[in-house]
């Protein structure tokens, strides 16, 4: 599935412009030590972080999307920096827990 | 095996603090990783510096092994990756971040004495292991992670990027702790 078709199955709207691309897993954390080490290429990411340093994580990571949830949003210079990075960023009302029972309800 | 053969995984994951100090005297700025559950916050002199508590973020370290030959890289040297952001051309790390294409993107490898007075930098061992892990599995054909070894910056305290650390993790959490006390006070 790709980031867009995930996007629409899911109601997330675009905070930024992003490269679509398949998706292939999903990763929760809220520790950008922890993404380094464990998020895999092209996936999702979903957390409640909105920093810059997530950013630079996801992209070394080249994870394909990031989904913020509970509504937190970014400031300019880090939706800035996900786009120069084509990574996808994407707001949710859900919590964690419920961003991810969607998924799991997709296949993923 | 020759370079670019090998199957890179992260192995020996520790999970710890990154303790920055400074000299008050010099100006010098030093790291070090503590696994310790509380990072150490002590001033101690060493030599002709004091070492003063600066500041400490949750963070990694690992090491590199291939799983086609066994070889592990040791990154014990490294305390830290920073996506640069440096455009200075005076720099030789914002001349490299200067010359990328779209897609291309420089992280300068961070070890623990910034000066490099006294202890060496990443090995090149390291540096050659980390730029061909962090590149083993792109497949769009723009897209490049260039890794170099923080002696490349012509003054790392200086130097602009984005250090890969855990950053207000506190304050993330309490605010969601005063979520959930909002909500549960209706």
């Amino acid at each position: 599935m790709k980031v867009s078709e995930l996007a629409e199955k899911t109601g997330l709207k675009a905070i930024n412009e992003f490269r679509d691309r398949e998706v292939e897993g999903v990763y929760i954390s809220d520790m950008v030590s922890d993404i380094l080490t464990a998020a895999r290429p092209n996936s999702i990411l979903i957390t409640l972080q909105t920093h810059k340093s997530l950013i630079a994580a996801a992209n070394l990571v080249n994870v394909a999307m990031v989904v913020i949830v509970k509504n937190r949003k970014p400031a300019d210079d880090v939706v800035e920096l996900a786009t120069k990075a084509g990574i996808g960023l994407f707001t949710s009302g859900l919590d964690t827990w419920g961003f991810a029972r969607g998924l799991t309800e997709l296949g993923f | 095996m020759g370079e670019g053969t090998h199957r890179w995984f992260m192995t020996n994951i520790r999970d710890g603090y990154l303790v920055v100090e400074g000299c008050p005297a010099c100006g010098a700025r030093s790291s070090f990783f503590s696994t310790e559950h509380i990072p150490p916050v002590d001033e101690y002199q060493d030599g002709e510096h004091i070492w003063i508590y600066m500041g400490s973020f949750q963070a990694v370290k690992f090491d590199l092994e291939c799983s086609d030959c066994g070889r592990t890289v040791d990154l014990g040297d490294m305390n830290g990756l920073m996506l640069s952001t440096c455009e200075d051309s005076g720099c030789e790390v914002g001349k490299l971040v200067r010359q990328q294409g779209a897609g291309s993107w420089v992280y300068v490898a961070l070890c623990a004495d910034s000066s490099h007075a006294e202890r060496e930098c990443v090995s090149r061992e390291g540096i050659t292991a980390l730029n061909e892990y962090f590149n083993q599995d792109i497949e769009a054909s723009d897209r490049k992670v260039v890794v170099v070894p923080c002696r490349l910056c012509d003054s790392i305290d200086r130097c602009r990027g984005i250090v890969i650390a855990d950053i207000g993790l506190t304050d993330l959490y309490s605010e969601t702790a005063q979520e959930r006390r909002s909500r549960a006070r209706g």
